[in-house]
């Protein structure tokens, strides 16, 4: 997508709500694509834009080659919405019956049968949905963005209201799509699961992308470390040597540049009394990273 | 499978497991299975001789039994007329609101059908709950009184068929409402509107020297034109239903006038529709 | 076609379809205001102008038998003298055509149309030989089964030279009787005999015109408007006297009316019935009331799903024949049961009338244009 604007304008109101500001994203073809952001940065906008739920003011939005106004394109994506409301009184199903219907696709029962099984409902296939708990639900909404094998899945949070078991199954059937050479964009507030499942991130704020690459560079944390000395270290003797005193007792940082200076630094440390017991780079998980980006811009609080 | 009979279905599906909905199949079967068990008629060469309800003989004259069966046959048109728009207007206010409600629209809107189809396939299905409705009372009307009085007339299924095209006018005003402001109440609120308006235009001959010649008459003159005539179509349901003349010049072009009116107020919910984010 | 486009397209497509809903229904429903459905006022009781028409009539004070004065003295009310005058008792026959409000009904205007089809000349020698307009002076007519009664205002008329050779004597209070003169007659076998030519005639008070079989049944009738009668009920009770014709039939006549094929129903009458009370409205369209009463209330009801069996198959008949003025008459017919009595009610739409009297009016106009000419 391109110079992708969305202008939320309400009557009588000559300003306009600016949901994104100029968004260019490109993502490649069979990647596992995690969307992060805080509230508000603009990502179930995004997400809809990619569909065409919601229509981009300006900019253009290409997805699998087309227009997401088209629905032929549309047939190749499976979409879970973020909070999917499902009809009460239908059994899963007669639900997934109609979605292959709507989807263009001809009657597979025993298709459907296998995507419930797959997703963990084969027991309670027969039951009404309106009992389901929210867990159930969300399979239930997993289950349907697979009909008709989509080339690109995008689910808004699949795990929420799954149990920490479900979580695992889920996260086992998106690897399974992802490595069938499904295009999969995730938008979760676990980032946990992001890391976990996706190989690329884009990172949201304020209506614009603030970061995009792939996992690994995004978290790799550069020259500093964090450094764990048995108790009884002199804070003071060892920030003559450039170790930072961390939020916790015995935790310092430290810059170094590569193994040799990490090397000498905490030789200088031991010489001066410090006994090495935890040595980790510093800023490797997601959650630091997105701190890291999105803090100086004064986001306050990570969620999706 | 065309997307617009496919919503269709889930609309149909979705109407089939509402309780009041089911109710309302129910009580029109308790109402007919009543009057059929309770209604006792006595035909004399053609004329209605006598009636008993609940055993109780009723004083009505002697007379021909079409004649004789013209009121009830007209009631039952109005009944079904009136009674019917109305029950549709609360049975069917939140149908679009509800597939058109977060979570539910966004799915929808991401399946590959067109905007459109999803509004018109709403459309059918409610029109099919309808005219489904419909027929299923007015086919027991008429073989309860074709049975016990030997008259057979189509006439209250046809007056119950034209009922469905004043209803579809208005249903598709409730519709459009929908597209603009998701809200059951509202959608109801504008169908009793157009229903109301519906009334007056039928009237409109009637009503207009009633304004002050000028501006507002022709304001009045001006509005009324356009809205659905949907006192008048009652009027010519209760011939037909009774088998007397009609009052129209021609009933064809009226109920096709009350319909395209319809797809008029369902395309500027395509407009609408077409043009809204989720 | 991108999102823009195809939202234009459909306001486009809107608009169009207003206007065209707009102009089908506009052609369909018409601009005309629905015409009013004919409805058919039948005379089922006394309305207030029939009322006071009643109370108008009661002009006439019957004289008292004067006694001892051992009665308590009431004073005598008036009467309507040509109700007293009807033949009284059960199984009478009298009926009362309201002549002077049939003039001023449309019908009475199609009637008359009929009646001047020459222009009016056979009228107006009537008028110069009689000295009574019949269109202005003549308020009601009854036929009875003794004869006929008109009443209205003869004082102009000329008795004496319509009556010729009849010879005429006082009667009573305010009567003159006129008696025609006799003939003789030989019959075939020689014998000869005396009959009446004309009929015996009354005027009473130059209000009342009575025409009888002969001068005793004259002389009865004055004698009942006088107070010297049968002390029995007025064949037509004051309550009775609505519509433009009212009237009592005795089953009898009634039966004999009736067409020979209705023979089987004729004689059902006879037997359930005991009288037939009828009225007819002629306001705007022709409806008629007859109620018919019985001593059987089971045979009384029988009669009327008989009566209403027969109108209604009538009806089929004229239906499936295409006879679609009669179809639309028997449209109002229906039987009213209501214990030992039943009111069968029967109407002509006035536009029925209308259409079959219209050679009526074409002709008169054709005359009347005609004579001025001339």
């Amino acid at each position: 997508m391109r110079g992708l604007r969305k202008t939320y304008r309400r009557l009588f109101r000559k300003v306009g709500n600016e949901a994104l500001r100029g968004m260019d994203l490109s993502v490649p073809e069979g990647s596992a694509f995690g969307l992060i952001g805080p509230n508000g940065a603009g990502k179930t906008t995004f997400i809809k834009s990619i569909l065409g739920i919601v229509q981009p003011t300006e900019g253009t939005v290409r997805v699998l080659g087309g227009s997401p106004e088209d629905p032929r394109i549309r047939a190749r994506i499976g979409y879970l919405p973020e909070r999917l409301h499902l009809p009460g009184s239908w059994t899963a199903t007669a639900f997934l019956a109609t979605v292959t219907r709507l989807k263009g696709l001809k009657a597979d029962a025993p298709g459907n049968r296998r995507l419930l099984e797959r997703v963990g409902l084969a027991d309670a296939a027969g039951r009404k949905i309106g009992g389901y708990s929210k867990g159930m639900r969300q399979r239930l909404g997993l289950a349907a963005a697979l009909v008709g094998s989509p080339s690109l899945l995008v689910l808004d949070e699949p795990t929420d209201g799954i149990d920490p078991m479900g979580r695992l199954e889920v996260r086992r059937i998106l690897l399974e799509e992802v490595q069938r050479g499904t295009t999969l964009f995730l938008n979760s507030h676990l980032l946990a699961e992001t890391e976990r499942v996706c190989d690329r991130v884009a990172i949201l704020a304020d209506g614009r992308v603030l970061r995009e690459g792939r996992l690994e560079d995004l978290a790799r944390g550069g020259a500093r470390w964090m450094v764990r000395f048995a108790p009884g270290a002199d804070a003071e003797a060892l920030a003559e040597e450039g170790f930072a005193r961390g939020s916790a007792d015995g935790v310092y940082r430290v810059e170094a540049e590569d193994a040799a200076a990490l090397n000498a630094a905490l030789d200088r440390a031991r010489s001066k009394g410090a006994l090495l017991v935890e040595l980790r780079r510093d800023g490797t998980d997601l959650e630091s990273v997105l701190l890291g980006t999105v803090a100086p811009a004064g986001a306050a609080g990570v969620a999706a | 499978m065309n997307p617009v009979l496919g919503i269709a279905g889930y609309v149909l599906r979705e109407a089939m497991s509402r309780k009041f909905i089911l109710a309302f199949v129910v009580g029109i079967t308790l109402v007919l299975s009543v009057v059929a068990l309770s209604l006792r008629i006595e035909v004399v060469d053609g004329a209605l001789a006598a009636s008993r309800l609940f055993g109780n003989e009723l004083r009505a004259s002697i007379r021909s039994v079409d004649v004789a069966l013209r009121p009830v046959y007209t009631a039952a048109a109005f009944i079904v007329f009136y009674g019917g728009i109305l029950f549709g207007i609360v049975a069917c206010s939140d149908f679009a609101p509800s597939l058109l409600s977060p979570g539910r629209i966004e799915h929808l809107l991401a399946l590959p059908i067109q905007r459109w189809h999803l509004l018109a396939g709403t459309f059918l299905g409610v029109m099919v709950l309808a005219v489904g409705g419909t027929l299923y009372g007015t086919t027991g009307l008429v073989l309860i009184f074709g049975v016990k009085a030997g008259y057979w007339t189509a006439g209250p299924l046809i007056a119950g068929l034209m009922a469905c095209v004043g209803f579809a006018a208005v249903y598709a005003v409730m519709l459009t409402t929908a597209t603009l402001v998701r809200s059951a109440a509202l959608c109801a609120a504008a169908g009793f509107v157009v229903m109301v308006s519906g009334i007056i235009a039928g009237f409109r001959q009637q009503i207009a020297p009633m304004f002050e010649d000028g501006f507002s008459r022709s304001a009045f003159e001006a509005v009324t034109l356009i809205l659905p005539r949907l006192s008048s179509l009652a009027q010519a349901a209760g011939n037909i239903a009774s088998s007397t003349p009609l009052e129209v010049n021609s009933l064809g072009m009226l109920l096709m006038g009350v319909l395209v009116f319809g797809f008029g107020a369902l395309a500027v919910g395509f407009w609408r529709f077409e043009g809204k984010d989720y | 076609m991108d999102n823009r486009r195809r939202r234009r397209v459909w306001l486009g497509v809107a608009g169009l379809l207003f206007v065209l809903a707009g102009v089908l229904m506009f052609t369909g429903q018409g601009d005309k205001l629905p015409e009013e459905e004919p409805q058919v006022e039948f005379p089922r009781r006394m309305r207030g102008q029939e009322r006071e028409r009643a109370e108008r009539r009661k002009t006439w004070v019957m004289p008292t038998v004067v006694d001892a004065g051992t009665a308590a003295a009431e004073r005598p009310r008036p009467q309507d003298p040509l109700l007293a005058a009807l033949p009284r008792g059960a199984g009478r026959t009298a009926v009362v055509i309201e002549a002077n409000a049939l003039r001023h009904s449309p019908i009475g205007e199609l009637l008359l149309d009929c009646m001047m089809r020459d222009g009016g000349k056979e009228l107006d020698e009537f008028r110069k030989k009689s000295g009574v307009d019949p269109l202005q002076d003549l308020d009601r007519l009854v036929i009875t089964d003794q004869g006929m009664m008109l009443s209205g205002n003869f004082a102009n008329a000329k008795f004496q030279e319509l009556m010729g050779d009849a010879v005429s004597m006082d009667y009573g209070q305010g009567a003159r009787v006129y008696e025609p003169g006799e003939t003789i007659v030989t019959g075939p076998d020689g014998n000869t005999s005396s009959v009446h030519r004309r009929p015996a005639v009354g005027i009473w008070n130059n209000q009342l015109f009575m025409v009888g079989q002969n001068p005793d049944d004259v002389k009865a009738a004055i004698d009942r408007v006088e107070g010297r009668g049968p002390d029995e009920p007025p064949t037509i009770p004051e309550g009775s006297t609505y519509g433009e014709m009212y009237g009592v039939l005795s089953v009898e006549h009634l039966a004999r009316l009736l067409p020979p094929d209705q023979a089987e129903l004729a004689q059902r009458l006879r037997d359930v019935a005991q009288n037939v009370e009828l009225h007819v409205d002629a306001t705007s369209d022709v409806a008629l009331v007859a109620e018919v009463r019985g001593k059987d209330k089971d045979q009384v009801t029988d009669l009327g799903k008989s009566l209403g069996a027969a109108l209604s198959l009538a009806r089929m008949r004229a239906q499936a024949e295409g006879e679609k003025e009669m179809a639309q008459l028997l449209d109002f017919a229906r039987v009213q049961p209501d214990g030992s009595s039943f009111k069968l009610e029967m109407a002509v739409p006035l536009s029925v009338i209308q259409e079959r009297l219209a050679f009526c009016k074409e002709e008169r106009q054709a005359a009347e244009a005609d004579a001025g000419v001339r």
